[in-house]
């Protein structure tokens, strides 16, 4: 198991443009951001080369990963999941396909949803619990799987606005319960 | 006190930035305020680091071995440095130019020869970065051979340089066999990976005696390139 310490160390030293240290960081967490890609695109290949993007990226940036304040792994989770998001909309912006969305909207409430572990948890799992469970869906949908406002609006079969205006509140009502 | 607190409207679309849930509009008109606005910026990282433990459960699955070579050899092989936006595809094409004035030089087929002419219709430059190992592979249909010149470097003492084929969408890198401690080797590929030579990536691996036992690279990726058509 890698340490925090030591990925942000190997962090610095890619930043420093240091190969070995590049490999060992892959080594590292390539299967966990593997994973998220997989997740949010759930499509080998296309997984694959989200992957490819996400490493060229930090190849590319981690000189400037020190000043931005996150931790390592969730500097390196953000910038899979983002990335892989972007592909997903890429995807979806070809087809506007009125079928895909039903599919969606019949596919019920993600695994996570139900499977969430209880221990090491932070506060987020215990303030999304303070939602309504169809709010803290929406949120994790938007989250883990990506979900547009309109994707989310057709999943909870409600308004557009409506949607929003329900993700606005549940993220403040979250915020507050966060920094409690 | 978090930065939150004094930018309370801030705090959602801070959050729906983060979730990707803004419009194209929105989203760049946010964008330009994150540019000018430390405390923005700070709200965002804080929904991030809120979020990421939504991440927690998935479970780490390990990438084909030939993603790590594909990022080496996007980011290395190329002895430009790549600019954001450029695709493997484009460097690719770049380093093909420059191995077909490559191979004019070395293509010599004396005429009436009444052997099956060796004539390369695929080409790879395996590459180290920094040129500490350079392979040239070509391949020719007609004689059914891969062609495999060993341009500089060799293997560690104790170890060997190990072939490898990562054919196009394959799951998995194929062992071509161990290199010879020769500058030049002829490999008759096998029927099966006859066609999976175009568009696929070659690569070099170092290994223990006697190649992987595993079927899989064991140890690092040294060199690799992409199978061009030339």
């Amino acid at each position: 198991m890698t340490t925090r310490d030591e990925v942000e160390n190997l962090i610095a030293r890619v930043g420093l443009g240091d190969r070995v240290a590049f490999s060992a960081l892959y080594d590292a967490t390539s299967a966990k951001l593997f994973g998220v890609c997989l997740r949010i695109l759930n499509d080998r290949a296309e997984a694959e080369d989200a992957l490819q993007e996400v490493f060229v990226k930090i190849w590319q940036k981690a000189d400037t990963y020190a000043a931005n304040g996150y931790s390592p792994m969730t500097w390196l989770i953000t910038l899979a999941r983002n990335l892989a998001i972007d592909r997903l909309r890429m995807r979806k912006a070809g087809s506007v396909d009125i079928d895909e969305v039903y599919d969606l909207a019949d596919s019920g409430p993600t695994p996570e949803a139900a499977a969430l572990a209880s221990s090491e948890r932070k506060q987020i799992d215990g303030c999304l619990d303070e939602l309504k469970p169809d709010r803290a869906d929406a949120v994790r949908g938007a989250y883990l799987d990506g979900y547009s406002y309109n994707e989310l609006a057709a999943r909870y079969d409600v308004p557009l606005n409506t949607m929003r205006t329900w993700l606005r509140r549940s993220l403040i009502n979250l915020k507050d319960c966060l920094t409690r | 006190m978090t930065a939150a607190d004094d930018h309370n409207d801030d705090v959602p679309l801070a959050g729906e930035y983060a979730l990707h849930l803004l419009d194209a509009d929105e989203r760049s008109a946010f964008e330009d305020r994150l540019n000018k606005e430390p405390a923005l910026r700070l709200i965002v990282a804080e929904w991030n680091a809120d979020f990421v433990v939504l991440s927690d459960d998935i479970e780490p699955v390990t990438p084909p071995a030939q993603v790590k070579a594909k990022i080496d050899t996007l980011l290395f092989a190329d002895p430009k440095k790549p600019r954001a936006g450029w695709s493997i595809w484009r460097l690719m094409a770049g380093a093909g130019a420059a191995l077909v004035l490559g191979l004019a030089v070395l293509v010599v087929v004396p005429p009436g020869d009444e052997t099956i002419a060796f004539t390369p219709r695929f080409a790879a430059n395996i590459a180290a970065e920094d040129q500490s190992l350079v392979v040239r592979a070509s391949y020719s249909p007609e004689a059914g051979v891969l062609r495999i010149d060993q341009l500089a470097g060799t293997a560690r003492p104790g170890r060997v340089l190990e072939l490898w084929l990562i054919a196009e969408g394959a799951a998995a890198p194929v062992s071509l066999g161990v290199l010879p401690d020769q500058a030049s080797t002829d490999i008759t590929l096998p029927d099966a990976l006859v066609d999976q030579i175009d568009g696929g990536t070659l690569a070099i691996s170092d290994e223990p005696i006697g190649g992987s036992t595993t079927g899989a690279p064991t140890g690092d990726v040294l060199a690799a390139g992409a199978v061009i058509s030339i």
